[in-house]
């Protein structure tokens, strides 16, 4: 029986000691997909990063694929928003994809076929092979946000941690890391993605986490993507629609 | 054109400025994507005053254990305030540069005949380089580069991508202190010939003159390397020349870092120039300045 990719168990998250989110409880199995889903501040990101090692967890435990956040990294992978990086960064497409080959190469044993291998491979996937000679920077937000996917997976990791991976990216790209992500979870790797985009997390998500400062919520999407939670997440930001359904207005 | 270099002091100040082109194409290369100029400037400053108290101490040769001893300590304490203490980079990074360059003031202004030794410290002395100093820069320049070219990889993952370093497992704080340690090592082996004031040009300008032609690592690296080499050869034959010739005071290395400076300058409209071929429209780094 397949053990769990990532089970929080009463977990509260914050940096020197202040919490941001609290009373977190989830388990997501090896080929399910968990969208977290609340409003800019809510603590997604930082969620991201305790499961990641990065961020404190006052609270509660948390395995990563039975290890603790910090031993697990060398099975994660880290998909960060692409509006971070620098444009004018003088590096290219392939090398940024090769970055997720250095935890097998270490500190300065040369790339080998295989990792070219790997790299050629993870940008074929999301369908940017013949861009991998330019410049990082000269892409456009989707597709440098798909070349960050192709860096992940070259690193073929089993839990893969996407943060806002739709954030201001065109629709092609949009449908391409859909595509690829659903190909992932089909191989049996866990996806953990935050998004604020409720139709996302509704055609993608296996499993639905509502968090804003604290888990409201826990369950598949026609569970948690209802009238009382969302209200409960977002505030007056969720309005009710006549026919059941929720719109949400971005303050 | 090689005449000059015949002479033995100029064939020595030659020969400092080609190792420390080694040196300075990649550092700078890593200070130009890490924005790391301020802090390059501020450890320049800092190693001042360890370079008054090991003068004191031991004469030139303890200057450069004296710049050894402040510019280590100096990128230890930068990268622990940095991250630990919740300045931003700038305030602490200032904090640090102002203290120690007065602390170095003060020191020179208790010596008697301060005014020399200050210009020495400030502005170096290439055309007195000694045989030993030049084996001293080149054993620091064997260091520094094999140094670099261990963290290279992980410098680079952190340079364009911290939190997803961070993800991958690379410790940010050790990598953050490798490299101000370098740079602080590139501060020591410079400072003799070019001076506190002036290593900050080698540290910030050839990569980012290099940046205009370029927009890989490797290349800027050679060509930020090029640059010094070249301007080291003119500007030392233009002082030579200045001096004999037209009887005009020119100080070496501030003719070095003014032929560097030039480079620069000449080559801002290639990158003008690439940038509009590329995109159709200026990077938003010149836009901001």
């Amino acid at each position: 029986m397949a053990t769990a990719a990532l089970r929080l168990t009463g977990v509260s998250v914050g940096y020197s000691g202040t919490p941001v989110v609290t009373g977190v409880d989830l388990e997501l199995r090896p080929g399910q997909r968990l969208a977290l889903v609340g409003p800019n501040g809510a603590g997604k990101s930082t969620l991201i990063k305790a499961v990641l090692g990065l961020a404190a967890i006052l609270e509660g435990t948390a395995t990563v694929l039975d290890r603790t956040p910090a031993r697990a990294r060398a099975l994660t992978g880290y998909v960060p928003q692409t509006g971070n990086l620098d444009p004018d960064f003088p590096v290219s497409v392939r090398q940024v994809v090769m970055m997720g080959r250095y935890r097998q190469l270490g500190w300065w044993r040369p790339a080998r076929a295989a990792d070219r291998r790997a790299v050629a491979e993870a940008l074929d996937r999301v369908g940017l092979a013949d861009r991998a000679g330019h410049r990082f920077g000269l892409l456009s937000g989707g597709q440098r946000q798909r070349v960050l996917l192709a860096r992940a997976i070259a690193a073929q990791p089993r839990l893969l941690l996407l943060d806002e991976p739709f954030n201001g990216v065109d629709a092609v790209s949009q449908e391409a890391i859909v595509r690829v992500l659903r190909e992932l979870s089909a191989a049996g790797a866990a996806l953990v993605l935050s998004t604020h985009d409720l139709a996302v997390a509704r055609d993608l998500a296996d499993l639905v986490c509502l968090i804003n400062g604290r888990q409201w919520a826990v369950g598949t999407p026609a569970e948690t993507l209802t009238a009382k939670p969302l209200r409960q997440t977002y505030g007056s930001s969720a309005i009710d629609l006549a026919d059941g359904r929720m719109v949400l207005v971005e303050p | 054109m090689i005449e000059p270099f015949t002479v033995p002091f100029m064939g020595r100040a030659l020969t400092e400025i080609a190792l420390l082109a080694l040196i300075c194409g990649p550092i700078s290369v890593f200070v130009f994507v890490r924005r790391l100029s301020f802090v390059s400037d501020a450890l320049t400053h800092t190693v001042f005053p360890g370079v008054v108290v090991g003068f004191v101490a031991g004469g030139m040769d303890g200057l450069f254990t004296g710049a050894l001893v402040a510019g280590v300590l100096t990128a230890v304490v930068l990268t622990v305030l940095t991250r630990s203490a919740r300045l931003t980079d700038d305030a602490a990074t200032a904090v640090v540069l102002t203290a120690m360059f007065s602390i170095g003031v003060i020191l020179v202004s208790r010596r008697t005949s301060y005014t020399s030794d200050l210009t020495a410290f400030l502005f170096g002395r290439l055309l007195t380089v000694t045989p030993r100093q030049i084996s001293e820069t080149a054993v620091l320049a064997a260091v520094i580069l094999i140094a670099l070219a261990i963290g290279a990889r992980a410098l680079t993952f952190r340079a364009f991508d911290p939190a997803g370093a961070a993800a991958a497992g690379l410790r940010i704080g050790r990598l953050d202190l490798w490299l101000n340690i370098l740079l602080a090592l590139v501060v020591v082996a410079a400072v003799r010939a070019v001076g506190t004031i002036l290593v900050v040009a080698l540290l910030v300008v050839p990569a980012a003159a290099a940046r205009m032609v370029t927009d890989r690592l490797v290349p800027m690296a050679v060509a930020g390397t090029g640059l010094v080499l070249a301007a080291g050869y003119f500007g030392l034959l233009l002082s030579w020349t200045a001096s004999l010739r037209y009887g005009v005071a020119l100080t070496s290395a501030s003719a070095v870092v003014l032929m560097l400076v030039l480079a620069y300058v000449l080559l801002l409209p290639l990158r003008r120039w690439r940038d509009r071929a590329f995109t159709g429209r200026p990077s938003p780094h010149e836009l901001v300045g």
